[in-house]
């Protein structure tokens, strides 16, 4: 099962159109916390990217391992109850830039670095 | 033109004469001034008639009432408090209450609003398992009432509403008394309430109380009103000892069929993978503890839909953090008092064609014991979407566990025991890995302002886990209590609205946090600040009957639910979301909750916009609710 899930994963990566590779790994992080922002990203998803909840879950994305190619497809055409970013609403280069900065986000911290935590 | 002169005499002579015409005694002398005035043309005399003679007979004092009966009634039937805003045609059995009754069981309580009386009954039911009795105005204290009653009609919750009316319109003399009468006032609410009456007489009212009783508490519970004529609570009784007060009987709620019964847990027995989802079951302790035993008798996982306290959320057995998970892989699913059994197992898309996708697998043995179906409504549609159940058992689930258990007991072979703990061993392991990944989660953000949810609930539990806790209101399904608190008691968790309507978390809070007041447990709310700012005068209910209870702003300074649902829709036409925050958000002013809070009387911190602020003021609050006040903590969190 894990064999089938690296060779789809290859292969989603491996569609991604060369534009979009190069888009993911020039985001630029501080423009990308600010269109998150000012786009609305954070009421479902938290500030952070911590997740929420809207009629459903709304997914953590602070470092987020979903694929770029996959990210860009949920924000033009979402699934779920997530609303879709066209073009027009979001560029190419906003794409980018907000995942650069979910990758940029601190993330998880181990459990045992927070005592109250520990305390459950 | 010749002025009319009439002196002293003559006016006075006319006037008797004019009011012996009329038949009418020497006090009633309007008319007959009113007619001298008319033929007049100067200034209007002064009514001597009225100033010179004696009045009319007219009984000024008495030593009984029916409100005294009223009051009588009410102790037999063991109600604890009344609330109310106070209101002229209830102001009989008002007296009757705090005199008569001495103010004590019932006690009143006063509220600023009706719905905030309805919502406190609300929570109290769902703490103390019996209700308060509520005393509404009729007409416009029962349109104010109207939106707690449907959300406790839609929760199942049994509503004791008494309602002033005055019904003798030859009695109803100033002009507020009409509009606050009506021929039949509960019309306005009978599409969400089980049952009412307007009794003719006291013993028709006190076998009416009796009656509204029993059906309110008969499962499905629900809200009754008695209509009750102004007159006949303030009126003197002839004769009291030709009263009598049925007595309250116990009544048993309706069980499921043996036969159904029996075919239920063959087939959970025989499952290779049951699940059992619990909605609005579990009214007590022992409703839980029924569900532990049947959920451990199968080592099935449960998922609780959180409408009442249902499972302990720590047990492995329990799986409402990955529901879609486990229902994806059931071959049996046992739904206890589920309300909404279609959208539990499908997914559903709010995009403009509205799609469902079920989760389940083709060929799934569903079962649903629910009490829902025994009083239907037709005009509100809060049974939700149509779900094809292979079999229902119209009883309620919670009297129907224990036959449950016997029969799966008595069904369980030693090699489904064995294959049984095998499939527990699994649940166990996959419970503490769902656990670990939460704790996990958590962690993000921990140090963001405004404040996360995962900080501020990790904060507020760490200030009340050493107390016998019970979390009487969660606005805005915060999720985080349920999977980090330890929710190992029935009274820890009442479950929500019901019908959705804001303006219920912070009354109904509140009622929840009176009832729990005698049992010494500490009662935390998290709540929203759209739906305070729908009854804030709840506050003062709170300081004013010094009725312990710690709210935690959740304030996200909008109406968010809907702010999202804008968002949604501002991108559906492409248009951006910049103007998403018009008419959803709550801000510019931010409203100050703390300042509100103090202005009544209540101890309040904030607004906190740090993270590391949140436990101290957490402590400091929950100092004041522990010595028997209510508390505020202002936090701005952010929005999810």
């Amino acid at each position: 099962m894990n064999r089938l899930i690296q060779i789809a994963a290859v292969l989603m990566v491996a569609t991604v159109p060369s534009a979009w590779a190069q888009e993911a790994s020039k985001g630029d992080a501080a423009n990308g916390k600010k269109v998150y922002l000012a786009d609305g990203c954070y009421q479902c998803h938290g500030r952070v990217g911590q997740g929420g909840l809207m009629t459903g879950a709304a997914p953590i994305l602070a470092q987020t391992k979903m694929p770029f190619a996959a990210f860009h497809r949920q924000l033009r055409s979402p699934v779920n109850d997530m609303p879709p970013y066209p073009e027009k609403l979001l560029s190419e280069k906003e794409v980018a830039d907000i995942y650069a900065f979910l990758q940029a986000l601190p993330g998880r911290r181990p459990v045992k670095d927070i005592p109250l935590l520990n305390n459950y | 033109m010749k002025k009319q002169q009439i002196g002293r005499r003559g006016f006075l002579k006319g006037a008797g004469a004019v009011g012996a015409a009329l038949g009418t005694s020497p006090g009633a002398s309007t008319p007959a001034a009113a007619q001298q005035t008319a033929s007049s043309s100067t200034a209007p005399l002064p009514n001597m008639a009225s100033e010179t003679l004696p009045p009319a007979p007219d009984t000024q004092q008495q030593t009984s009432s029916g409100g005294d009966f009223m009051v009588d009634v009410l102790k037999q039937l063991g109600i604890e408090y009344v609330t109310q805003t106070p209101a002229n045609t209830f102001r009989g059995l008002h007296e009757a209450i705090i005199n008569h009754g001495g103010n004590k069981s019932p006690e009143m309580l006063s509220c600023t609003h009706e719905e905030i009386a309805v919502a406190m009954a609300h929570g109290y039911v769902k703490i103390e398992g019996k209700p308060l009795a509520v005393l509404v105005q009729s007409t416009v204290g029962l349109q104010h009432a109207a939106m707690a009653l449907y959300n406790a009609y839609c929760d199942q919750a049994p509503i004791y509403m008494l309602l002033g009316n005055s019904v003798d319109a030859s009695k109803r003399l100033f002009s507020f008394e009409w509009s606050h009468a009506a021929i039949d006032p509960s019309v306005i609410v009978r599409d969400y309430i089980k049952w009412d009456d307007q009794p003719g007489s006291l013993q028709h009212f006190a076998e009416s109380a009796i009656r509204a009783y029993r059906i309110a508490m008969t499962p499905p519970m629900g809200p009754v009103v008695l209509s009750l004529d102004s007159e006949m609570q303030e009126n003197p009784i002839p004769d009291r000892a030709a009263l009598s007060v049925p007595p309250l009987t116990r009544v048993a709620a309706p069980q499921g069929d043996s036969g159904a019964v029996a075919e239920t847990a063959n087939l959970l027995v025989k499952a290779e993978n049951p699940v059992i989802i619990a909605d609005r079951l579990a009214r007590s302790q022992m409703g839980m503890d029924r569900l532990v035993e049947l959920a451990e008798a199968l080592q099935c996982p449960v998922i609780d839909s959180g409408g009442r306290g249902n499972f302990p959320n720590r047990h492995s057995l329990c799986h409402s953090g990955r529901g879609g998970a486990v229902l994806a892989q059931a071959d049996v699913i046992l739904g206890l008092e589920v309300g909404d059994f279609f959208g539990t197992t499908h997914v559903l898309s709010d995009r403009i064609e509205r799609r469902s996708r079920s989760i389940i697998k083709p060929g799934v043995k569903t079962i649903n014991i629910s009490s829902s179906d025994l009083t239907p409504k037709g005009n509100n549609q809060a049974f939700q979407r149509f779900q094809a159940v292979d079999l229902t058992i119209a009883a309620d689930a919670e009297q129907t566990l224990p036959a449950l258990i016997e029969a799966v007991k008595r069904g369980t072979d030693a090699s489904r025991r064995t294959a049984f703990e095998a499939r527990g061993k699994r649940l166990e392991a996959t419970h503490h890995a769902m656990m670990e990944q939460w704790k996990s989660d958590c962690t993000l953000g921990w140090d963001a302002s405004p404040v996360s949810l995962g900080r501020l609930c990790a904060e507020l539990y760490e200030q009340i886990k050493n107390d016998d806790w019970s979390m009487v209101g969660n606005g805005i399904r915060v999720t985080w209590p349920r999977r980090m608190w330890n929710f190992d008691k029935n009274y820890r968790w009442i479950g929500s609205s019901g019908g959705a309507g804001v303006g219920y978390n912070a009354p109904a809070s509140l009622g929840a946090a009176l009832a729990n007041r005698k049992y010494g447990r500490l009662s935390v709310t998290i709540q929203g600040d759209g739906d305070l700012m729908f009854a804030p005068g709840t506050l003062w209910t709170a300081a004013h009957h010094r009725i312990p209870i710690l709210y935690v702003m959740h304030n996200n300074r909008a109406w968010h639910q809907e702010l999202m649902y804008v968002q949604a829709m501002c991108n559906r036409h492409g248009r951006g979301v910049e103007n998403a925050h018009i008419g959803t958000t709550i801000d510019d002013p931010n409203i100050d909750f703390a300042m509100m809070a103090k202005s009544m009387g209540v101890y309040a911190e904030g607004p906190i916009v740090n993270a590391k602020d949140v436990g101290p003021a957490l402590k400091r609050a929950l100092a004041v609710v522990r010595k028997g006040e209510p508390a505020l903590v202002d936090v701005v969190t952010d929005p999810r």
